[in-house]
């Protein structure tokens, strides 16, 4: 947001958002870019030939050879890095390298698009809460500072992000199960099947994710919130008569939000990683449960599909948050 | 792979203390997965390690249902290819669609499976087997001579890590059916118990031509309906299936839950009725409250330690015997395992065929480790013990042992090594001087075979005698059952007195099943009864 340009020029020139959108734009894609360069080298200078790697104990000079050649291993690791981020770029996630070890070809995308169905709902549900409950508790602090409602959502936020997700998730399965048997502890949802088609299943994960992502944002927009209101301009609407309502949510929390947008989209982001966290506690069949099976059996196409995905959704909900912030900020939408 | 969180978790059953019954705050340990302390162990009554909970059936078996199963997971891993599964998650699911040549008893015993008869010629090198009439494969096709020849060919692919092995003294290629339920094998070598290769479920039978594993055909229990990698699989009872009356359930659906937590979770709210490995501490807490039952089966699975024969200190023998009397052998079951498991001997196999009985148990014995120490010129040793949490016990088993070797004065220092790396040839396995190591142990000429002969593709120890390979040859290819015997005691006796290995313990299989599921009983030589679903029923 540095560029001074001459009014004339401006004129000339796409509209500020196109103009702001098409940069970040590419930016995001150079980001993943990098992504992918350093997924790539991470999974292949690994110690060993990650065919052998995928054998383990069978990895005779001979099974080593045949996997060496099915995976194109064989190949200079150049050649097999565009192969990959050319097939990526085409939606093709190329082949399961446990497969093939195997002598089948299962299709990475046949692999995980279930579990990324089941991840997106699940991540869906608790932002769905996240957002609401982040800017509601987080503007409900200033305006009855030191009241004991503030004093209880300072603390409960505090704890909660003290707390990892596999700590909150155990607590309240023993709450929720052990002791008061109302919710399942597990969510065996069946592949093809719906994580909706049994919502009780779904409430302990979603309130673990909740937790553990919700207190940043909280405290976040609380911060937000109760600077404004110290501003002048709202000291000013008020000495003008203008309602406290109307002060709250017209003045003050629109300036307080837009700082708060960048960190719900970290928070939209942590909850992608509690989500790996989450899954395992509660045996959910995700992404998080098949990248962990994919570290485990060393399917590297697996997990250098699912780093790469993940990456992808961290761009898109940087780009996302940096237009709603636009939005609300009326100054960066005209030009400088 | 083995699953390892629940270590991960910190205590926070302070908060559940005093509002609780008893019984569930068993419950609550297990399923926040914290292990109980000795002292609420004891305050509950314990458990006995060793013996064996049995369902109760309340009158005869009755039919229909689902039975639910869950296993640690493998990921895109899990196959139902029999000649390539791994894990116990695909050994669940090829040993209920497939069927075996020979059946292993709970005992070890066996009978005939698919195959009522093996002939050897008088060297044991040609084996004449007559095979089960009235035995058919889910797609209708007749069990006979030319599905056995297939199915060995198959896996003497080295592509089929899995059977190779169990066929490779087997000439494949001049296999002839003599009659439709009669085959010739020729041998490469002498073998006196052919039938022994074809217990395990790698070996397992395919009808001929089959190559279509992602829709498996088999002769066994279960139909395949559908199969997830890393999910879930979907099988239906076979209606055809040659043991009359089996299976009783309608159903098997066998579901991935690779945290020990979430699976344990699974079984006490009722979305599973059965799960493999349960962690021991739990299996103790719920042994003693009654809630699920514990199917603890004594079997012969070695966990043991192993030195390298050829590298410095263990290449002098008066060191490798010093090791061995170093260890507190019952107190490393119970510190490491529970006490899920029976004393090891150094010669692994106890229960099998041919396991020498006579030789006495080794016990702790400091002085005698110290004094042959002092002979080899070590009184002051100090050595690399690399261990890795691949295995529940490992990591344990480990820093006891060295605590226990600081009696007799010798430093044995820890390093961890990734689960990953640990069994890897072409990482650090077989490179180790000093290592951890578990077997599942079939046969002993399986385990001879794989670990300690001459051409032994995981030879831990490093073991290398031309007499000694001679004997296990002889033993191995001897059909006179006394004859037999008496060189499988050679073998064991220079094991005994020089190998490398130190086995610590037999250990127990340990499972859970819901209080609704009878039927399955502990078996030897698997876990959850050995995966025999056929004779499980739910009880309404």
């Amino acid at each position: 947001m540095t560029a001074v340009a001459e009014p004339r020029a401006v004129r000339r020139e796409t509209p500020p958002v196109l103009a702001f959108l098409g940069r970040r734009i590419l930016g995001g894609i150079l980001a993943l870019f990098v992504a992918s360069i350093v997924i790539f080298v991470a999974l292949n200078i690994l110690p060993g030939n990650p065919a052998s790697v995928i054998l383990g104990r069978n990895a005779t000079p001979a099974a080593e050879r045949v996997l060496t050649q099915r995976m194109h291993l064989d190949r200079p690791a150049t050649t097999r890095y565009a192969d990959w981020l050319g097939g990526f770029a085409h939606a093709d996630l190329g082949i399961s390298a446990v497969s093939l070890a195997q002598g089948q070809r299962t299709s990475v995308w046949q692999q995980i698009s279930g579990p990324l169905k089941n991840s997106a709902i699940l991540a869906a549900i608790a932002a769905l809460f996240m957002i609401p409950l982040s800017i509601g508790l987080g503007v409900i602090g200033p305006i009855f500072p030191g009241k004991p409602v503030d004093h209880m959502i300072s603390i409960f936020s505090l704890a909660a992000i003290a707390l990892p997700e596999f700590v909150t998730g155990s607590l309240l399965i023993g709450i929720f199960f052990v002791a008061l048997d109302w919710l399942p502890p597990v969510a065996l949802v069946p592949p093809g099947g719906s994580p909706l088609d049994n919502p009780s299943e779904l409430v302990l994960p979603v309130l673990t994710l909740l937790f553990a992502s919700l207190a940043a944002g909280v405290r976040m927009v609380r911060a937000g919130m109760t600077e404004v209101l110290q501003t002048e301009y709202v000291q000013t609407a008020r000495l003008n008569g203008v309602g406290e309502r109307r002060v709250l949510w017209r003045y003050a929390l629109r300036n307080a939000l837009a700082p708060s947008v960048q960190v719900l989209a970290q928070n939209l982001q942590w909850l992608i990683g509690g989500i790996i966290i989450t899954e395992n506690v509660f045996a959910y069949p995700g992404i998080g449960t098949e990248l962990v099976n994919a570290v485990q059996t060393r399917d590297v196409t697996v997990v250098q599909s699912v780093a790469m995905l993940i990456a992808v959704v961290y761009v898109v909900i940087n780009l996302l948050a940096d237009l709603v912030v636009m939005l609300l900020v009326p100054k960066l939408r005209e030009p400088a | 792979m083995t699953d390892r969180r629940d270590a991960d978790l910190p205590p926070g059953h302070d908060l559940l203390d005093g509002r609780l019954s008893r019984a569930s705050l068993l419950k609550g340990a297990a399923a926040l997965g914290i292990g109980m302390s000795p002292l609420l162990a004891a305050a509950c009554g314990g458990g006995s390690g060793t013996s064996a909970s049995t369902p109760t059936a309340t009158g005869g078996p009755q039919r229909g249902g689902t039975l639910r199963l869950g296993f640690v997971g493998g990921g895109t891993a899990e196959t139902v290819d029999p000649f390539i599964g791994v894990t116990p998650i695909d050994e669940g699911r090829i040993q209920n669609l497939y069927d075996p040549m020979v059946i292993v008893n709970p005992d070890l015993t066996t009978s005939p499976g698919l195959a009522l008869e093996w002939n050897p010629n008088a060297d044991a090198t040609v084996y004449e087997v007559k095979l089960r009439d009235g035995v058919t494969f889910h797609n209708g096709k007749t069990f006979g001579a030319d599905d056995v020849i297939y199915s060995i060919q198959q896996m003497s692919k080295p592509a089929n890590f899995g059977s190779y092995p169990f066929v490779s003294g087997i000439d494949v290629n001049n296999m002839k059916a003599l009659a439709k339920n009669l085959v010739r094998i020729p041998l490469k070598v002498p073998d006196a118990d052919l039938a022994a290769n074809f217990t395990y479920y790698n070996t397992w039978m395919i009808p001929a031509g089959f190559t279509d594993f992602k829709h498996p055909i088999g002769t066994g229990p279960f139909e395949f309906v559908s199969f997830t990698p890393g999910q879930q699989s979907l099988f239906k009872k076979n209606p055809n299936y040659w043991v009359t009356g089996k299976p009783y359930v309608d159903e098997l659906k066998i579901t991935s839950i690779s945290d020990p937590t979430a699976r344990l979770n699974a079984l006490l709210s009722g979305q599973i009725d059965g799960m493999a490995q349960l962690p021991f501490q739990e299996a103790k807490a719920h042994q003693a409250s009654g809630d699920i039952n514990v199917l603890v089966a004594p079997s012969p699975q070695a966990m043991m330690f192993y030195m390298d024969t050829q590298k410095a200190p263990f290449n002098d023998n008066r060191v490798r015997q010093a090791m061995r009397l170093i260890a507190d052998r019952p107190a490393l079951i119970e510190g490491a395992i529970s006490g899920f498991g029976t004393v090891g001997n150094d010669i692994a196999g106890k229960g099998l065929p041919f396991y020498d009985t006579s030789l006495p148990q080794r016990t702790q014995d400091i002085e005698k480790a110290k004094s042959l120490l002092k002979q080899a010129g070590q009184d002051n040793l100090s050595v690399l013990l690399q261990t890795s949490d691949i295995f529940p016990g490992f990591v344990e088993s480990a820093t006891l042992l060295a605590q226990q070797a600081q009696a007799a004065g010798v430093k044995i220092n820890l390093k961890q090594e990734p689960a990953s790396a640990y069994y890897n040839p072409s990482l650090i396995y077989l490179k180790m001087g000093f290592a951890e190591t578990q077997w599942p142990m079939l046969s002993l000429k399986y385990f001879y075979l794989q670990s300690l002969s001459s051409n032994a593709p995981y030879n831990e120890t490093h073991f290398k005698s031309a007499s000694f390979s001679n004997v296990l040859q002889k033993a191995i290819g001897e059909l006179d059952k006394t004859k037999a015997q008496d060189y499988w005691n050679q073998v064991q006796q220079i094991q005994y007195d020089q190998g490398g290995y130190l086995q610590w313990v037999n250990a127990d299989w340990v499972d859970a099943v819901s209080k609704k599921v009878a039927g399955l009983k502990p078996h030897a030589a698997g876990a959850l009864g050995n995966y025999l679903f056929q004779d499980a029923w739910l009880q309404a």
